[in-house]
């Protein structure tokens, strides 16, 4: 639904994604309050910031392989380990620099997701899910039994630094985490638009179709995984060196379960579905975070420190309520609402 | 010699656990076509009902059951009804995902039951080993087996001679064709996870024994899931051979691997299975070949 009164005049204004000058005032100002932000903005909620930043580029990633190519993936969380560990044991045990090792985790964690994704190729649905969920486990046995990972220890990989300049504070890395997120969410989204994203698109809606018409069925689909897992290996190299210390408990099943959430309850096949999921998530969590002390309190039956396991009901109670009422995510909803205003005085 | 037959009966015992659970799934895939992970919280809460009134209450073992049952059932029951049903018409990958919301909040509840700690179910089985030419066989674990073999000679019978079983067959091969011959399918549904939650209840309390009731109790689901899809979603049979099947090479692969890689291959062992029959049959060992294209 294009805004009233706006007229496409070439092809590069109809293919723009940005197509009013009022969307550039909304982006630029949006950019530069996010980049003021820790100016103003509480340790708090700096932090809490960076914990989306980052599972913004996971979810991405898995919104690509998922929401676009539609092969659904319990994988991510384990594909973020492989891209931790990777930058860590770079850092820590070869001394590489930050910078070095932040693009070789992504690229070390998409060859490692085009093994992974190997059984797309026979196998589909939620077969293919359970290959996911079988490859989780076993890349994470991996880690623990291997000796380069520190095994159960975990690895301590430094914080990135350029010059004399450390980025050991939540403050410093937010700068870096918020610029490549914002690279990858601008590669995401043009992505999906190229003859690759469409090829996506044609293998999701029908792969029998999308091969008679000339969609390498084999190039795609392992390269829809080596792009998801490069988006997760990023966000796992940034994670490390954001907390210092990776172990393996940081990388569960429930982790792969809770983006694959984010993906449904945002919507899947579209770039703002992903941040709406990852929000709506998060924020569910701070919210069960702070309520459960109060309740704690007013029912004693529920134990000391309920938030874990009320983080999860409540978690998996709002995928459920999506799937019943909304299963295109809070994307279309957006979509209807945008719809609305652009037309406001009239219905239709 | 000894070792690897001592190695093999552990594996078939624990194995037999997880053929139930994965009958369970299997029961539920076979007529409604959903494959389900709430299985493992199903078990969980099976051991958790019957822990609540044997252990809890201390009510005689005979007694405890009929609650414990009549409770997951009635999980059973909720689930179909509130969460499944709206999804009639629907993608069948949505169920799938529901199945997995499913699972996620009743993780959350039982951990939240649990919390943190374990509970150890009072010995209601006789303890002791039986010895056999050297080869001991714990006895409690030893009836689990035996109720996992009767409940699977019983669900093959109700599925061959009863008018329900025929129903739920008949489901099974094709639901509009099933409905327009005057089978209630909706009534299906609700019967067939009625009884897939009893016999995920049965290998609930059959694994408890084993192992009290602790926060990996729903992950002995998702093996169970496993087995299943590894035999084939749609053969009861598949399930209860590949179920022995996967707990032998659990145990054997634990003793003989574990001494080379350092330990854990009891971890691993049931995904790497799943990924090769994934990859080399994907419908399973025993299940019915659909000729697809991918």
């Amino acid at each position: 639904m294009r805004p009233c009164g706006v007229f496409d005049k070439s092809y590069t204004q109809d293919m723009a994604i940005i197509r009013t000058w009022q969307h550039w005032v909304i982006l630029l100002s949006a950019l530069i309050l996010l980049y003021l932000f820790p100016l103003f903005g509480s340790y708090y909620l700096i932090s809490f910031m960076n914990l989306l930043a980052i599972t913004v580029i996971v979810v991405l990633g898995l919104q690509i392989v998922s929401g676009y190519c539609g092969q659904i993936s319990f994988g991510q969380a384990a594909f973020m380990a492989v891209g931790a560990y990777t930058s860590s044991v770079l850092t820590v045990k070869f001394g590489f620099p930050f910078w070095i090792a932040l693009p070789v985790s992504g690229v070390m964690a998409g060859a490692i997701g085009i093994i992974g994704g190997a059984p797309s190729l026979r196998i589909k649905g939620f077969y293919l899910a359970m290959a996911t969920i079988a490859i989780h486990f076993v890349v994470i046995w991996l880690i623990l039994h291997l000796d380069i990972t520190g095994s159960f220890k975990g690895l301590y990989p430094p914080s990135p630094s350029l010059g004399s300049f450390q980025f050991d504070t939540d403050e410093r890395m937010y700068y870096i985490i918020m610029t490549v997120m914002i690279i990858m969410t601008y590669c995401a989204r043009n992505l999906v638009r190229t003859k690759v994203g469409r090829a996506f698109v044609a293998i999701r809606d029908n792969d029998l179709a999308g091969q008679v018409m000339g969609v390498s069925l084999y190039y795609y689909k392992l390269l829809a995984f080596f792009v998801s897992c490069f988006y997760a290996g990023i966000a796992g190299s940034l994670w490390a060196h954001l907390i210092t210390v990776v172990n393996s408990e940081q990388f569960t099943l429930l982790h792969a379960l809770e983006y694959v959430g984010m993906l449904i309850i945002g919507g899947m096949g579209s770039i703002p579905g992903v941040f709406f999921g990852v929000l709506f998530i998060r924020i569910l969590n701070e919210v069960v975070m702070f309520t459960s002390p109060v309740l704690a309190k007013a029912f004693p039956w529920l134990g000391v420190s309920p938030a874990a396991a009320l983080g999860l009901t409540a978690f998996g109670l709002a995928v459920a309520v999506f799937l019943i009422f909304e299963p295109r995510g809070l994307a279309h909803r957006w979509e209807i609402f945008k719809a609305s205003y652009r037309l406001y005085p009239f219905a239709y | 010699m000894t070792g690897f037959l001592q190695q093999a009966i552990t594996g078939l015992m624990v194995g037999s656990l997880y053929a139930l659970v994965a009958a369970a799934v299997v029961l539920v895939y076979k007529s409604t076509h959903v494959v389900s992970l709430a299985h493992g919280q199903l078990v969980a809460f099976g051991a958790l009902f019957f822990w609540l009134f044997l252990g809890g209450l201390g009510l005689p073992f005979w007694i405890s059951l009929i609650p414990a049952f009549l409770l997951t059932a009635l999980m059973g029951l909720l689930i179909e009804r509130l969460a499944l049903r709206p999804l009639i018409g629907q993608p069948l990958f949505a169920a799938f995902l529901m199945t997995f919301a499913i699972f996620t909040t009743l993780e959350g509840v039982f951990v939240l039951y649990l919390k943190g700690g374990s509970r150890s179910l009072p010995a209601f089985l006789p303890k002791g080993n039986l010895s056999l030419h050297g080869l001991s066989v714990p006895i409690n674990q030893l009836i689990g087996f035996c109720a996992a073999v009767l409940l699977f000679a019983a669900l093959s019978l109700v599925f061959k001679y009863t008018k329900v079983g025929l129903g739920m067959r008949a489901t099974a091969e094709d639901h509009r064709l099933a409905q327009s011959s005057g089978i209630a399918v909706r009534s299906i549904f609700s019967y067939i996870w009625i009884l897939s939650a009893l016999v995920a209840a049965v290998g609930g309390i059959a694994t408890a024994n084993v192992m009290d009731v602790y926060y990996m109790l729903p992950y002995i689901g998702i093996n169970g899931l496993i087995v299943a899809i590894c035999g084939g979603l749609d053969s009861l049979l598949g399930a209860f051979v590949v179920g022995l099947l996967l707990g032998v090479v659990e145990n054997v692969g634990a003793g003989y691997l574990d001494p080379l890689v350092g330990g854990g291959v009891k971890d691993v062992a049931a995904y790497v299975v799943l990924l090769l029959v994934l990859l080399l049959r994907p419908y399973g060992l025993f299940g019915l070949v659909r000729i697809e294209r991918i």
